[in-house]
């Protein structure tokens, strides 16, 4: 087991060189690292910026000094706002973590519940509803159900029932001046987890679905029933059990891809992760951001994927991982 | 999703007497709601005390004012009018934006040209003192003079490159000398404000200012910047003037501007000054309980389609004259701007902050499609088969640059695309960045049309930086000259560098009016509209509310506060 | 002799596609959204992209159905000019990224060898570069235009199906009727298009169906980010991206017409995909 890991994780290592490779050519080659500076009046400035960051290097050396330096700790700093990259990125880091884990842990319950209760009353009208419900969960955009989430459930009930405050907020994750896991967290909490959530809730609810029809169907559950095993103790003990490896697998690749993909939730809901950080540095031609945010979440999503592998293997004693 | 992408920061620009008054508008439209919309500013009593939440759309990306990484508006609005002092104010004398001498001033600096130099005294007023008493002296004025004029990371030295030497006879006076007259000389140390020699003197001034600052010139001092999220503004106990009422104001960064309204109306900010994209407009069209507004369209920020001069086929003064005629400019501004009760069209490349030296000459230009068949046949253009003028085989087509993501110059573009249409053009658009649009296409002039802002930063002109040929971006001055449209036109420099140099106000004002007709009979571009400026507040706010154009709509901040 | 054993005939395919009712009436439902759309220059009640500026936004009305939008333009002509451009994103999207992912997916699972490993790291490679920045960051390098964002959706998507596809050809090219038909000589590629590919119907179906719903959805998530298609052209998702803001104004009908008409179409292609499935692949289980 340790050796598998340590095996995937020197593999994924000139996965994650040639990425850089391509993704360094890639940004250099869209954006010019001193456009910022080119609107300024003062011709020298842009001069100076080249000599200073070695701009006037070939591309493949000017990659080797970054990969030097990235590799020691100096990630170098922000053309947009003259800050250290290591520290933006760390600062991303965690507001996104917090979404991104809040949301994974309510879509997995949920999605594992609406799952195995539409598996064990297949075709019933309940299943019929979740069915129905998950198709439309993966038909819009979660900014239409972030905006629509907000003026339900925070702007409706204010102005309907003349609240001071509106039940739940929606900008950023706390209140100005406080932290902490509170009341206020909470009601930062629920709309972008809940908009998060939705689609997430709606793909995974399928899966749990289908591998929960597949444990239902699968012999030792047949012979469980046939031992008269109480039918409660079937289905959580035997059936869903064993399914739940495939779906946690299922979680754990998509849940790599929220690091960098709650771009929408992070701007509707003001929450300073790694999704604004991204188009903020875009917007700019913040080449010194962008390059380092995506390995960092390339990297990310290497972990997950490997998580997702080691998970697999705890769940199902029938793999084992070499 | 929202942000108006402007020009940088234009050069500032000096003040004289008083000409046309635009009225403010004073609208109403339909809607029982409980908003005011009238542009007379609200002064409601407020208590002592409190603090208020107001939604900013756009984080700044440092706040090292005098830097390049500084600029973003928001960060002057938030962090820099508040806490840094300055020369002059801009106040409204007698209906038009002027320069006003500040608090932080004992008198009305005076400037006289001595043997071709301009020398110009400052006194500084006794009671003016930093946050840590040290009290405002002529070495602030020196050093931040100084390091605008020789630093290495400078967002626009314009003014500060002809200083000569800054003497300090004593702690109070500061003696500028300025190598050639300068008109726009009031634009010093307004802008940029005045910085504390004693803090920065020798230091790092970027590592100290970059991330918010402790010290303080103004009302308000920052407490707390968290990046990302919001800006926290306190009291500052030493500043001499009317202090504060409230205990704390918080600027909240929302980036979209739909959730940005929907706080609004939620009360999780109290105010907000959202750039009039048309869902903004709709909403307050509709009328937002409990929510106060005003509007004001005398704005420094100028719409216009900017023609490259350079390139075929605008580089025919018919083709741009036809084209402006071509254009419904009333039809426009009513469509995009009526819902706030604003009409006007800009009939002058000086915005109505600079008012004063605009001329009317554009008004010549209103849809008239015989003027277009005229100015065509005459320039050697035919109608093709396809309704589209053409010329020794050359379609009358071209591409119209704008910037992305906004959902205003976006419906502005089809308008344009299907006026221009009826009347025989081919336009196609193209989106771009605002780095991509300002640092790459538009210096090196690869576009025929473009559709985007020029925004006055300080109530005097400086048409010169966008039409004066000398400016145009070139080997020369190392491509930073901001001529981006190539504008070159007979007697044009002259009178532009008449308007940069001339001291007396009525001379001044007479060579920016003689500029301003040479810059319509050419229609060297076509201006469409200034962007009207809107507040939005919610009752509990009390306090002289009122848009100041050029210090942004929190200007004087300290007299806010909870209604009572 | 080319008839591969488990492969389904036609008359069984069309009788298990048309019982499946789901995707009976999302088949029609689909065809009408796509006439309509294809047909706009016949059918649309306005020419296109027609301004009227002096009647502005109104709602619904005998005149303009689904009323009109800023610019006094006719809403129902909008959006069937705008549908034009969803779909064809969506179908071009899933069928260059299934056909790139089936093609390669085959080949990597039926060669083994290099070939094999080298396509499986190229999607290792893509799957672990964030989607959403690559995207962005190509249509910033390229422009959004159509062509653009179709290229790069596909060139992100292909990925998913070419690994399903090869877990697949792995299961399959150990069967008897690849095995008798490579002992009769016959070539690789005739092996993979003649008899492999056609017992992979069922997974390409729902490929296609999975990723012309991801296809329109992504683009509309483009929309919002700004880095959708550029106007004067529009989407569905632009146009419920521009409406955004109104919600909680009289313009709100904006915002919810091309959101139902993403939600019809999105639902249609997946019934299709369900029961292309079940029709294709009897074995194959409801996910």
């Amino acid at each position: 087991m340790v050796r598998y890991v340590l095996r995937r994780l020197v593999v994924s290592v000139p996965v994650l060189l040639i990425a850089s490779m391509v993704l360094f050519w890639a940004v250099r080659k869209t954006f010019d690292p001193v456009a910022k500076l080119r609107q300024s009046q003062d011709p020298q400035a842009v001069q100076r910026a080249i000599e200073q960051q070695g701009l006037d290097r070939s591309l493949p050396e000017q990659y080797w000094l970054w990969l030097r330096a990235f590799a020691g700790g100096d990630w170098g700093s922000s053309s947009r706002t003259g800050e250290d990259v290591r520290s933006m990125i760390v600062h991303a880091l965690w507001p996104t973590a917090q979404l991104a884990f809040w949301s994974i842990a309510v879509a997995t319950v949920l999605a594992a519940l609406v799952g195995v209760y539409s598996a064990v009353r297949q075709y019933s009208g309940a299943d019929h509803f979740f069915t129905g419900l998950a198709y439309v969960g993966i038909s819009l955009p979660a900014f239409w159900f972030g905006l629509v989430l907000i003026d339900l459930l925070a702007v409706g009930p204010r102005q309907r029932f003349g609240l001071a405050e509106p039940p739940l907020y929606f900008i950023g994750l706390h209140s100005n001046g406080q932290s902490g896991f509170d009341l206020d967290y909470l009601r930062h909490l629920v709309l972008p987890v809940a908009t998060v959530s939705i689609t997430l809730v709606a793909t995974w609810s399928r899966f749990a679905r289908s591998s929960m029809l597949d444990a239902l169907a699968s012999d030792y559950v047949r012979t469980a029933r046939a031992k008269g095993v109480p039918r409660r103790r079937v289905i959580w003990r035997h059936a869903a059990r064993n399914s739940a490896a495939p779906f946690l697998t299922v979680v754990a690749l998509d849940a790599a891809l929220l690091i960098g993909g709650l771009v929408v939730t992070e701007q509707i809901f003001a929450i300073p992760g790694m999704g604004r950080l991204f188009f903020a540095s875009l917007g700019s031609g913040d080449v010194f951001v962008l390059v380092p945010w995506m390995l960092v979440v390339a990297a990310a999503i290497v972990l997950c994927n490997l998580l997702a592998d080691i998970g697999y293997a705890l769940l199902d004693p029938r793999v084992r991982l070499r | 999703m929202s942000s108006s992408h402007l020009l940088p920061r234009m050069k500032p620009r000096v003040w004289i007497a008083a000409v046309s008054l635009v009225a403010l508008g004073a609208c109403s439209t339909g809607g029982g709601a409980v908003t005011d919309r009238s542009a007379a500013p609200s002064a409601r009593p407020v208590t002592q005390g409190g603090s208020l939440v107001i939604g900013a759309e756009q984080e700044p990306d440092c706040a090292d004012w005098i830097a390049t990484c500084a600029g973003a508006i928001w960060g002057t609005y938030t962090m820099q009018v508040p806490t840094i002092p300055q020369v002059f104010d801009t106040r409204k004398v007698g209906g038009v934006w002027a320069p006003v001498p500040s608090d932080m001033m004992a008198g009305e600096p005076q400037a006289t040209m001595q043997g071709g130099k301009q020398v110009i005294t400052y006194k500084i007023s006794p009671k003016a003192v930093w946050s840590d008493g040290k009290p405002i002296s002529s070495a602030d004025l020196k050093y931040t003079a100084l390091q605008i004029r020789d630093g290495d990371d400078i967002f626009d030295k314009t003014g500060y490159d002809r200083i000569e030497k800054v003497d300090t006879p004593d702690a109070a006076t500061a003696v500028v000398t300025l190598k050639s007259a300068y008109a726009g000389w009031r634009s010093l140390f307004s802008v940029y404000g005045v910085l504390p020699a004693h803090l920065l003197e020798g230091k790092d001034r970027a590592a100290i200012m970059k991330d918010g600052y402790s010290f303080s010139g103004g009302p308000w001092k920052i407490a707390s910047w968290q990046k990302g999220t919001s800006v926290t503004l306190v009291p500052n106990d030493k500043y001499w003037g009317d202090k504060p009422k409230l205990d704390k104001v918080t600027f909240s960064f929302l980036p979209d501007t739909s959730a940005a309204f929907q706080a609004l109306k939620s009360g999780q900010v109290d105010a907000l000054y959202p750039s009039p994209q048309l869902d903004a407009i709709n909403q307050i069209k509709a009328g937002l309980p409990g929510i106060q507004s005003q509007v004001d369209p005398q704005s420094g920020s100028l719409e216009a389609v900017w023609f490259n001069n350079a390139a075929a086929p605008f580089d025919s003064a018919a083709v741009r004259q036809a084209f402006s005629y071509a254009i419904d400019r009333k039809a426009i501004v009513q469509r995009i701007y009526g819902g706030l009760g604003v009409t006007q069209v800009a009939q002058s490349f000086n915005t109505p902050i600079v008012g004063a030296y605009a001329g009317q000459d554009f008004s010549a230009y209103q849809l008239d499609l015989g003027q277009v068949d005229s100015l065509m046949t005459g320039d050697g253009w035919a109608k093709g088969a396809d309704g589209v003028w053409a010329k020794s085989g050359q379609r009358a087509e071209f591409t119209m640059v704008s910037l992305a993501a906004n959902k205003r110059r976006d419906l502005m573009v089809q308008i344009l695309q299907e006026q221009l249409k009826t009347a025989g053009f081919a336009m196609s658009v193209k989106t771009e960045t605002p780095a991509n649009l300002f640092s790459k296409i538009t210096p090196k002039g690869a576009y025929q049309a473009g559709l985007w802002s020029l925004v006055d930063t300080f109530p005097d002109p400086t048409l010169s930086a966008t039409f004066n040929s000398a400016n145009i971006p070139s080997d020369a001055n190392g491509f930073s000259g901001i001529n981006f449209i190539r504008a070159k036109a007979d007697g044009l420099d002259g009178l532009l560098e008449k308007v940069d140099t001339t001291l007396e106000v009525p001379a001044r004002t007479e060579a920016a009016k003689q500029a301003d007709a040479v810059i319509a009979k050419d229609a060297l571009s076509l201006p469409l509209d200034t962007v009207p400026l809107v507040l939005l507040w919610a009752d509990k706010v009390g306090g002289p509310l009122a848009i100041n154009p050029v210090e942004g709509p929190f200007w004087n901040l300290e007299q806010w506060g909870i209604a009572s | 002799m080319t008839t591969s054993a488990p492969a389904t005939t036609r008359p069984g395919f069309l009788r298990r596609f048309l019982r499946h009712r789901l995707a009976a009436a999302g088949l029609i439902i689909l065809f009408v959204l796509l006439v309509a759309c294809f047909g706009a220059d016949w059918l649309a009640p306005f020419a296109r992209g027609h301004q009227d500026l002096a009647l502005g936004p109104t709602p619904p009305s005998g005149a303009h159905w689904l009323g009109t939008d800023e610019l006094g333009r006719d809403q129902l002509t909008e959006l069937m000019y705008a549908g034009r451009i969803s779909l064809a994103i969506g179908l071009a999207v899933a069928i260059l990224s299934t056909a790139v992912g089936t093609l390669l997916g085959a080949v990597a699972g039926y060669l083994g060898g290099i070939g094999s490993e080298a396509i499986l790291r190229l999607t290792d490679l893509f799957l672990i570069v964030p989607g959403i920045a690559v995207l962005a960051l190509a249509l910033q390098a390229f422009g959004s235009s159509m062509i653009t964002i179709v290229l790069v959706l596909a060139a992100l998507g292909w990925t998913y199906i070419a690994r399903v596809v090869r877990g697949q050809v792995l299961s399959l090219r150990e069967r008897e009727f690849v095995e008798a038909a490579r002992g009769i000589g016959a070539s690789g590629a005739r092996i993979i298009f003649r008899h492999l590919l056609p017992n992979l119907a069922g997974v390409i179906a729902v490929g296609i169906s999975l990723s012309v719903a991801a296809a329109i959805i992504a683009e509309s998530t483009l929309s919002y980010l700004g880095y959708g298609v550029q106007p004067p052209q529009t989407s569905w998702g632009s146009l419920l991206s521009q409406a955004a803001g109104y919600l909680g104004t009289p313009q709100a009908y904006l915002l919810y017409t091309p959101g139902l008409l993403i939600l019809v179409a999105v639902l249609c292609v997946n019934f299709i995909g369900d029961g292309l499935r079940d029709a294709l692949d009897p074995r194959g289980r409801q996910l």
